[in-house]
């Protein structure tokens, strides 16, 4: 209007010439974005071809520990596969993937992953955090729309699999993320064996079937812990664990022996699964190794990949495949 | 789901469909009574109140008749796809085995979005 020569004693300077009010431009501008981001999304959801998202009812069961278990373990088996952390508040993804302190990378437009471990491409809300103790405080709305366009602005390439990292306690994040991204195969529940951690896994699985997205299984962890030692060949070992409970056991004939105590209480991952009828995939070891992983930024499985643990993670993605895979009822006809 | 036999048959007829179990109960549970408990966030909510459950109730049973194409979910539900009205549910058996027995699939409880 600078430049303009025409008079400039407008009676109503806001009303702009053109057919559409600024407030109307805005509205189509952003009715044009979420187009955009939809069809983007639909390529995504093309694009990628297994999603899976990992929640709690509770938190620190070791959602994170297992979502990137589960994509490590998924890219140790050969497969091309990306980790996307929703959790806003305390997004912990990076520093397991070694990839503290990583900024975003922004490139016409799109939002492209950093690759971890293994080639693991990650995306998490901490590269957008100056500094990460610092815990940002989104609003509804905001933090919900900061998500669609996460997923949607997000260059990933052609994956197998996209694991989904959730924050614990809140039920929008799941839902917008369900109702935005195509095809999601399914949601992987972790519980601890602790009654309160079970209760809230119960609540988990009930909210599954509002999602429409299937519950994949519910998997175990901080199962058990396994000590290992040597003495005499064949000497008899009793050991007090937890609670004062006895374990014996024999050495082998090497004078090996390793007994697994229940730190909380073995099995409730197991029940509550067959409770609901939904499948359980399987137990994780207490391994202090996870700790010491998540703090110097080498996941277990990357340190040692051939260790209980890692053999544990492997025999649940190979649950979770059967379960993908197996998308039937056994035995049921339908006509 | 420990007291809820096998399905072992869905037959899909016009407007309701019959269920055998692997004991060889048979059942019927109408379209309407099924999209009538639809367990998704969009319609669970409305049977929370009278007012509400009776409008979806009737907003389900003006959707033309037709017959939906039922889809596995795991091992464990079932999907419906229709042409018209809500598609979203994941129908657990155990809430499947509550309607083909007349009792309140949601067991009395009001549905609260994401209770965990
Ligand atoms: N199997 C395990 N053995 C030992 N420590 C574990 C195990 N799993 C997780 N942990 C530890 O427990 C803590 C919480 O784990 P994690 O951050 O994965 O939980 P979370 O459910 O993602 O937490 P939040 O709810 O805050 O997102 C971490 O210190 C992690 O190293
Ligand atoms: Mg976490």
């Amino acid at each position: 209007m600078a430049d303009s020569p025409v008079s400039t004693h407008n009676p109503n300077p806001a009303a702009p010439s053109d057919d559409a009010s600024p407030q109307q431009q805005k509205q189509m501008e952003s009715a044009y974005a979420n187009m955009k981001r939809k069809m983007s999304m639909q390529e995504i959801g093309r694009k990628i071809k297994h999603k899976v998202m990992v929640l709690s009812g509770k938190g620190g069961v070791g959602k994170s520990t297992v979502a990137t278990g589960l994509a490590l373990s998924l890219a140790q088996e050969g497969h091309s596969v990306g980790i996307l952390d929703i959790d806003i508040t305390g997004p912990n993804v990076p520093k397991m993937m070694g990839l503290d302190r990583k900024r975003l990378h922004v490139e016409q437009g799109r939002i492209h992953p950093a690759q971890g471990h293994l080639g693991v491409k990650v995306i998490s809300m901490a590269f957008l955090l100056e500094d990460e103790d610092t815990p940002v405080v989104w609003r509804g709305p905001i933090k919900l729309g900061a998500i669609n366009q996460f997923i949607g602005d997000v260059e990933w390439g052609e994956l197998d699999y996209l694991v989904i990292d959730f924050p614990p306690g809140t039920s929008d994040e799941p839902l917008t993320v369900a109702q935005s991204l195509p095809d999601i195969d399914g949601m992987v529940i972790v519980t601890t064996p602790q009654d309160v951690a079970l209760l809230d896994s119960r609540k988990s699985i009930t909210f599954s079937e509002s999602l429409k997205v299937p519950v994949l299984g519910v998997v175990e962890n901080m199962s058990g812990y396994t000590i290992s030692g040597k003495t005499s060949p064949g000497n008899d070992i009793e050991i007090a664990g937890p609670g004062g409970k006895k374990h014996k056991t024999t050495a082998d004939s090497d004078g090996n022996f390793n007994v697994t105590l229940d730190i909380f209480k073995q099995g409730g991952g197991k029940s509550t699964a067959e409770e609901f009828g939904v499948p359980f995939l399987g137990a994780l070891p207490f391994d202090p190794g996870f700790v010491r992983g998540g703090d110097d930024g080498v996941h277990r499985i990357v340190s040692e990949p051939e260790g209980a643990s890692a053999i544990a993670f492997a025999k649940v993605v190979e649950a979770i495949k059967s379960q993908i895979g197996s998308s039937k009822s056994q035995g049921l006809e339908i006509i | 789901m420990p007291d809820v036999p096998n399905l072992t048959r869905l037959e899909r007829r016009d407007t309701d469909m019959k269920l055998t179990y692997f004991d060889g109960g048979e059942f019927t549970v109408t379209y309407d009574d099924l999209r009538h408990s639809c367990p998704c966030a969009k319609c669970a909510p409305l049977r929370n109140d009278d007012a509400n459950s009776k409008t979806l109730r009737r907003q389900v049973e003006a959707f033309a008749p037709e017959k939906p194409q039922v889809r596995p979910v795991g091992k464990y539900a079932l999907g419906f796809e229709w042409k018209n009205g809500c598609s979203s549910g994941i129908y657990r058996f155990e809430r499947i085995w509550a309607l083909a027995n007349n009792q309140d699939p949601d067991n009395g409880k009001s549905y609260v979005h994401g209770a965990w």
